[in-house]
């Protein structure tokens, strides 16, 4: 007969069983072996075997253990047998507990034959389940913890962004709201973070790093929403959906227990799984698909793709590819791109492959490859492979981007070659631009490409001589911003690049990072305290290359905008929205030039009372000197020194004479 | 008014005093040398010599008979105004925390000494005992100058900042915040003003912009706490600012070895921040 899955009444059936089974397993298994504690620990009970007599028994034993010895060693097993045929359950113990719980996980269900589906349990587990009370008890219900609205931030009714400062080097983390006047601060903690912070893809979390783990923090009043313990955490990242979080300490790994890398989940405050991990030089390891279904990290010649909620391999099985060199999902869709390097006579590939049926979509060969490079478009729409290349015959290295057109049928792949040495490449976010910095210092070239719908990728335009070593794309699309970062001393371009003109160029001295703010209307240029020790601080720009604003920040660290959730509005509503934009905009600067008139009133009304009270002050101050002008007269002898004029009579006059101007006047001639 | 420049020493300036009614302007330098000029003009009136180290800080008494000099041979010397009779007067040694500059109280009854560690301490002149103590400021204390009455005082620190104290209950009024350590801070004389001047360590000036040019005397209102002037000119941080008594004037000494003396146009009198 089938047993169903141990029900809760169990201990009723099971206790005189259980009984048999206890005084007849005992007794063999404790007088052979000394009573260790975890002796029992390594046995399961197998239900449903079939029940032979002694001709079929070896057969039986043979079976048996040709599928239970996979887990691992079996190094006793016993069949109990009444009046010569076996019961129908038998015991296996093996070397470990371990093997015990594979035995458990994989054999339990195991379809032996049409009548026979195995039942696999711990011996252990008869222990517990019999220790279940009689009664039932409603589980104890947690109370609702309500951390209020998570997405308070958004319903901010000027839509002033946020962003988290750190500064004096770290003590304390700020964050602040952004207002084109000055920040407004909306939360301010001493050592809040020991090392830096990070936001949630999507905006929900702040998340601070500890000795003994990592916090995530939300809601309007940022409480602490969940911990996770990992001794020495030193990098997280967030599945896209924030559902999971990843976190890694090369402090804690054991062969039994891997514990490199864990995988949270961020609601339930769970621990889904551990990883090995050997090294955290190219983090992060897993890298998540777009819809958190998947992730997936590179091992040498194997891809190993995983699946959530599960946290089990795809398929059961990592996919094996010889010489895999580097990988990457595509931000829109289940898409993995990865690169072989050439291996004798076969050529280096690019592939893509698409998740979860494998099917390799495109492959694209490539020859005379040093190394290659992969760039995906925001969302999706294009891959761009930076491919080295040393071309037969030559010595020097050229540089070719192979753009994968994702939408078009057959993912056509268009050329471009580039002359010169890559500094950097970057995808318009949403567009089919991209900008190249090529060359050598100083002669350093910005050029813009447009990839157009009939097959061709035109330059747009080539900005020479310029001072940048790094782009930044508005995450709207259409302005960026050139930079000069570090040793480039802050050179700061900014590009309109729907006609490609220089809107502004501007410097801020030593700057290490440009953040645009999740709308692309503000720029962040920063001096951090820890790439640079003086002038630390972060200017607030326009997109069109505007300074707004200069805050100085004792020892500023690190400034990072929080994200914005994907908007709720359809695409139809957008287009309605542009379409009447000229009837908010006059709605807008109305209340702009209302602001402003506000913020000087405030500014009068609190100089009012500062000069009040400083003049209040200094009466005081002044009542109590005079009260103490006696004693000034005997200090000096009976001479009012109070004033310069106090003493007139004291007064000598002087007559200097100054040379002021020497003039010639010719008298003509006498 | 174009400013006057005094030439007068061949290394960066220490300090630099009016007397009590103004018409002389003492300065000290590092280079030994211990100048007096007439304010009015900018001619040099004297040249006090005899030390064989930089001279740090310089005072002359209230009716202009003495002149005392401290300097890093490790003496004070007292000088008389008019003649250059030497006489060295006493040398003074000092625990704990560095003491970097002192001034009176009110009436003398107690000495107000700021610390190389952001302390500024209360001695009683008569015992020596520490009567208040104030802990504002997170760095050196670089310079401290009381109001024309004694009743307030500036402390210019390196973490930034100069503050405005009660002399007598060292109570914390006001504070002017800058990007720069702020090397000297003085008080108008008849203006709701401050002046302050600073700039980086010599070390550290060649990783800052000097093309921007952080050399500047910056004003600041007394009250609202905020900026709203600057005087360019010096070449180099400047070490030494002080109002003349008449607070129609104020001089500038820097690292540069120039002292320069600034009369303030009409419009400075006039001028109001909105309130």
């Amino acid at each position: 007969t089938e047993t169903k899955k141990l029900p809760l009444y169990l201990p009723f059936l099971i206790f005189p069983i259980l009984l048999f089974y206890f005084s007849e397993l005992l007794g063999d298994i404790l007088r052979e072996k000394p009573q260790e504690a975890d002796g029992i620990d390594s046995v399961v009970v197998v239900d449903n075997v079939p029940q032979v007599g002694p001709e079929r028994l070896e057969k039986l034993k043979n079976v048996i253990h040709k599928i239970f010895s996979k887990f691992g060693k079996i190094t006793t097993e016993f069949y109990p047998e009444v009046e010569g045929t076996t019961k129908g359950y038998i015991f296996l113990e093996y070397a470990a507990p371990t093997q015990a719980l594979e035995a458990v996980k994989n054999a339990d269900g195991y379809k032996l034959d049409k009548q026979h589906t195995f039942r696999v349990n711990l011996f252990t587990d008869f222990d517990k389940y019999m220790n279940i009370s009689d009664e039932w008890e409603t589980p104890e219900k947690q109370p609702f913890k309500d951390f209020g609205n998570m997405r308070h931030w958004i319903e901010d009714p000027d839509c002033r962004d946020q962003y988290s400062v750190i500064y004096e080097a770290g003590e304390r983390t700020a964050i602040f709201s952004n207002d084109a006047k000055e920040p407004i601060t909306v939360e301010e903690r001493a050592r809040w973070t020991e090392t830096y912070v990070r936001w949630s893809p999507k905006g929900t979390y702040l998340a601070t790093f500890h000795q003994r783990g990592i916090a995530l923090w939300g809601g309007e009043k940022f409480k602490q929403i969940q911990r996770f313990s990992h001794q020495g955490v030193s990098l997280i990242d967030f599945s896209p959906c924030e559902r999971y979080v990843v976190t890694f300490s090369p402090l804690m790994d054991t062969k039994e227990d891997p514990q490199a890398i864990i995988i949270w989940d961020i609601l339930t405050g769970q621990k889904k799984r551990g990883f090995h991990c050997e090294s955290s030089a190219h983090w992060p390891i897993f890298k998540w698909s777009h819809d958190g279904k998947f992730f997936a990290r590179m091992t040498p010649d194997t891809l190993s793709i995983y699946e959530t909620p599960s946290m089990g391999l795809l398929d059961k099985k990592s996919l094996k590819i010889t010489g895999i060199k580097d990988f990457s999902w595509s931000p829109g869709d289940n898409i993995i791109a990865f690169w072989v390097p050439e291996d004798k006579d076969i050529p280096a590939r690019v592939t893509l492959m698409q998740m979860p049926s494998r099917q390799e979509i495109r492959v694209r060969n490539l020859f005379n490859v040093v190394d290659c490079k992969l760039h995906w478009q925001r969302n999706g729409d294009y891959l761009c492979v930076k491919v080295d290349r040393t071309p037969k015959g030559t010595q020097g290295v050229v540089t070719n981007f192979e753009i994968f057109r994702m939408r078009e049928k057959q993912v056509p792949v268009d050329v471009v070659e580039m002359k010169e040495s890559i500094i950097a490449f970057a995808w318009e976010p949403n567009g089919s631009k991209f900008a190249v910095l090529h060359g050598e210092s100083p002669r350093i070239n910005a050029s813009f490409y447009h990839v157009k719908n009939n097959g061709k990728i035109e330059l747009i335009k080539m900005f020479d001589k310029q001072q940048a070593n790094s782009i930044f794309w508005s995450p709207q699309g259409q302005f960026m911003v050139l930079a000069g970062l570090r040793s480039m001393n802050g050179a700061l371009a900014f590009v309109d690049t729907s006609d490609c003109t220089m809107m502004n160029i501007a410097e801020h001295y030593m700057a290490s990072d440009v953040e645009w703010d999740p709308t692309g209307r503000y720029v962040v240029t920063s001096v951090s305290w820890w790439s640079h020790k003086v002038d630390n601080a972060y200017w607030l720009w326009t997109f069109q290359g505007r300074l707004l604003q200069k805050n100085n920040k004792d020892r500023f660290c690190q400034l990072l905008w929080r994200p914005r959730p994907p908007t709720l509005l359809s695409t139809e509503q957008i287009k309605m929205i542009k379409k009447d934009l000229k009837k908010y905009s006059k709605i807008f600067e109305q209340k702009d030039r209302l602001s402003q008139s506000k913020a000087s009133k405030e500014l009068v009304d609190k100089r009012r009372a500062m000069m009040e009270d400083y003049r209040r002050y200094r009466e005081a101050a002044l009542q109590i000197y005079q009260e103490q002008k006696s004693i000034r007269l005997e200090l000096r002898g009976g001479v009012d020194t109070d004033e310069l004029d106090s003493n007139v009579d004291d007064w000598e006059e002087e007559t200097i004479e100054f040379f002021i101007n020497e003039e010639i006047i010719p008298l003509g001639d006498l | 008014m174009k400013p006057i420049l005094l030439q007068g020493h061949e290394r960066s300036i220490t300090q630099i005093k009016y007397n009590r009614e103004g018409d002389l302007l003492f300065s000290v330098a590092k280079d030994t040398v211990t100048n007096v000029w007439y304010s009015v003009n900018g001619e040099r009136l004297g040249t006090y010599n005899g030390h064989t180290g930089a001279v740090w800080c310089v005072d002359c008494d209230w009716d202009t008979k003495n002149v005392l000099t401290g300097s890093a041979d490790n003496s004070c010397r007292l000088w008389d105004c008019e003649t250059d009779d030497n006489q060295p007067y006493l040398s003074v040694p000092c625990s704990d925390h560095k003491i970097t500059s002192a001034v009176w109280g009110p009436l003398g009854e107690f000495v107000i000494a700021g610390h190389e560690n952001g302390e500024i301490n209360q001695f009683s002149a008569k015992s020596g005992e520490v009567l208040k103590k104030a802990k504002e400021h997170s760095r050196q204390i670089n310079d401290i100058q009381p109001s024309v009455d004694l009743t307030i005082f500036i402390s210019a620190s390196k973490d930034n900042t100069a503050k405005l104290f009660d002399s007598t209950s060292l109570d914390h009024i006001k504070t002017f915040k800058t990007e720069r350590p702020v090397n000297s801070a003085a008080i108008s004389p008849i203006m709701d003003h401050v002046v302050m001047g600073g700039g980086q360590e010599a070390m550290e000036v060649t990783t800052t912009s000097t093309r921007i040019g952080k050399f500047e005397a910056r004003f600041f209102h007394a009250a609202y706490e905020e900026e709203f002037g600057r005087v360019k000119g010096h070449f180099g941080p400047i070490n030494c600012v002080a109002f003349h008594p008449d607070g129609k004037s104020y001089s500038s000494g820097g690292e540069d070895g120039y002292v320069r003396i600034h009369y303030f146009d009409p419009q400075y009198f006039d001028f109001e921040l909105e309130a």
